[in-house]
């Protein structure tokens, strides 16, 4: 293994096992925020929680003592090719992430077919596809399919947004 | 026994009702559809396409999933084969030896095998379904809360601790999704916990948006990450479609050799198709005679696992049908699907709702008829859709996934909680933590704690319930031992290389 493929994976197992810690602890905390009493069973709704924030802090502290005896057990290659994969690619990543939030910000405004035609196109270019438009395009063919799937055979309403008036003028409504 | 044809012919005269036909068929070609793109596993195809079933009775929409169901699986299989990626766990064993043959120009027959050998498992196992459950109701029916927390337990301990690399990953999974399914409002007192105030978070977290996240958008991020400029190298079906004659002769004895080792991983709640696909590989291998083609593309190798895998899967059908616990991560998605019928499987279910247990066993005999004679012949045009270039391929993905997760309560918190689950599910497939203790975690979680409850108020508050009662108590005790043998067992053999 490379050191920098070293560091890394030791600075993500440390990452990740204080981070369910962490979970563990505001788990415990949250429980101490509620009620106790439980009624003829004399545990009530904060015992779950209880032992499930107590179980995830245990995990945390055991995935801690494992990294620090050698690193996790039983782990995949840490280095991409060993795995027949490639390195890193962080526009994938920001694209495919951008592609959601776009669908959120548009999907009550806009409405289902213009976010998930945003959402398509976006995801596409994230896995290397150069044309955008023709993307947004595709996109707006399957949503506008499943959007008459879902109100004509389904009878289920999905957002019609900005495209309203267009859908209300060939009957999908 | 007496009682179980009438019930079964009744089942089919409910299944075979042209309506619910109709969905079966309907089922089992989204399900092969879908099953069959890259990426795109059995747990996922089901949770995408439960939106689709909003409007139909629980009949009809359950006949439909068990279509979905089995359609996903064979759709999965023919991926693992031409494409060399098996879409879970349970479909690595598959590869070995179907990717050897699909190289080698025996893609039919590789492709044959695993759909006579599905059909053929498929079926056994749901005979087998049908003569034990009965059986398993008889018993069930006399467990209280604390007998069945004792076997939840169990559950989450073959699940999370005894199968895959590492027991903590697996623990750690399982405990997020048990506090995932603590958000919400407690069912016994009302009182809301880790809502933080938000309306949505009430109702509690949906599996469908957990397991979407993890598995579409998560996958969507790693793959589009660390392999997207990967070129796919999809096999040609070249030659026959059919088997030879010394294929059958091969194949036949592999298939229940299998399937007699499927069906019980299956129907004790021990969850995952993976090891005795696995099992079966390695009988397989040890039986042949011809080892010489093993890891060269022999056919039993791809018959054995194939068929195992089936029956396994059908086999979990009687934990979750008759004791409302799920053994795998579609497992889990099906009870949530009942869930939101307002049908809580177990052997009340049996009684209460007959038309529905057997008719939805009925179809799972029709569905698997229906995926042999309408997914074998159409193989041509199920292979096409592999064809399909990857930005396009997963960019439809990811629509049909949030539309899963957003027709459920047209809510933007959902799309958002989508999200969240996606970045998790990216990190768990990046540092090896398996994603399905979560999705059972999520699901089981509540009704354990349930049991727990419910078990205690009965015993005014004495713990002594659980060990006291003998059924409960030996659960307990396999339990304890499930964690203990394999730990003592490793410690041995360490000290012994030593």
């Amino acid at each position: 293994m490379s050191l920098a493929a070293a560091s890394r994976r030791s600075i993500a197992e440390a990452v990740l096992s204080i981070g369910v810690l962490l979970l563990g602890i505001a788990t415990a905390a949250g429980t101490a925020m509620l009620p106790s009493q439980g009624g003829y069973a004399r545990v009530g709704p904060n015992f779950m929680p209880g032992v499930t924030g107590v179980g995830l802090i245990l995990l945390g502290v055991w995935l801690l003592y494992e990294r620090f005896s050698g690193g996790w057990r039983n782990m995949p290659p840490q280095e991409a090719e060993a795995r027949g994969e490639h390195a890193f690619h962080p526009a994938a990543f920001v694209w495919v992430s951008v592609g959601l939030f776009a669908q959120m910000a548009l999907i009550q405004s806009g409405g289902f077919v213009l976010a998930g035609a945003a959402l398509f196109a976006c995801v596409a270019r994230g896995f290397g596809s150069p044309r955008f438009a023709r993307d947004f395009g595709i996109g707006v063919i399957i949503t506008v399919a499943v959007f008459a799937f879902f109100v004509l055979v389904l009878t289920v309403n999905l957002p019609a947004g900005w495209l309203a008036p267009l859908f209300s003028l060939i009957g999908l409504e | 026994m007496g009682e179980t044809l009438p019930a079964l012919l009744h089942g089919f005269e409910i299944a075979l009702l042209p309506m619910n036909l109709m969905w079966g068929a309907i089922g089992v070609t989204l399900g092969t559809a879908v099953g069959v793109l890259p990426g795109v596993g059995p747990a996922l195809t089901v949770a995408m396409l439960l939106p689709l079933t909003v409007k139909l009775s629980p009949v009809g929409a359950l006949i439909m999933f068990a279509g979905i169901y089995y359609g996903a699986m064979f759709g999965g299989s023919t991926t693992t084969i031409l494409l060399n990626t098996p879409g879970e766990s349970a479909s690595i064993a598959t590869a070995l030896e179907g990717n050897k043959m699909a190289k080698n120009g025996r893609a039919g027959p590789a492709l044959a095998t695993s759909a006579i050998g599905s059909f053929v498992a498929g079926t056994i196992a749901t005979l087998l379904v049908t003569l034990l459950a009965p059986l398993v109701v008889e018993i069930a029916l006399k467990f209280g809360p604390a007998e069945y927390f004792a076997l939840m337990v169990f559950a989450f301990t073959t699940v999370s601790a005894v199968l895959g690399a590492s027991t903590v990953r697996g623990l750690t999974s399982l405990f997020v999704g048990l506090l995932l399914g603590l958000v919400g409002i407690d069912g016994q007192t009302g009182q809301s916990r880790f809502a933080f105030g938000v309306p949505e978070l009430l109702d509690g977290i949906d599996v469908v948006v957990l397991a979407v996240g993890l598995f579409a958008v998560g996958e969507a991020l790693y793959v589009g990450s660390y392999s997207s400029r990967i070129p796919e190298v999809m096999d040609k079906i070249t030659g026959s479609l059919w088997m030879s004659k010394s294929d059958w002769k091969r194949s036949w004895p592999a298939w229940l050799r299998a399937t007699a080792i499927g069906f019980p991983f299956g129907s004790i709640p021990a969850g995952g198709a993976e090891i005795p696909t696995f099992l079966s590989y390695a009988v397989e291998k040890k039986l042949t005679k011809y080892p010489e083609e093993f890891g060269h593309g022999a056919i039993e190798g791809v018959a054995g696992p194939e068929a195992a895998n089936n029956a396994s899967v059908t086999g979990a059908l009687v934990p979750l049908l008759t004791l409302g616990i799920p053994t795998s991560a579609t497992a889990a998605i099906l009870l949530a699907a009942f869930q939101n019928y307002g049908i809580q499987p177990g052997p009340m279910l049996f009684q209460m709702q007959p038309d529905l247990v057997w008719g939805l066993i009925a179809s799972l005999y029709v569905g698997n008829v229906m995926l042999l004679i309408l997914n074998l012949p159409m193989i041509g045009i199920w292979v096409r859709v592999l064809t399909i270039p990857q930005p396009l391929l997963y960019a439809g993905i990811l629509v049909f996934a949030t539309l899963g997760a957003y027709s459920l309560h047209q809510s933007v918190v959902d799309l958002a909680t989508l999200y969240v689950f996606g970045l998790l599910g990216f990190a768990m497939r990046r540092w090896d933590i398996p994603v399905a203790p979560a999705v059972i975690g999520l699901i089981l979680g509540p009704l354990a704690e349930t049991q727990f409850r419910r078990a205690l108020s009965i015993s005014q508050g004495d713990p002594s319930v659980f060990y006291q009662h003998p059924i409960s108590a030996t659960l307990f005790a396999l339990t304890a031992l499930l964690i203990i043998v394999p730990w003592v067992v490793r410690r041995v053999g360490r000290e012994r290389a030593a």
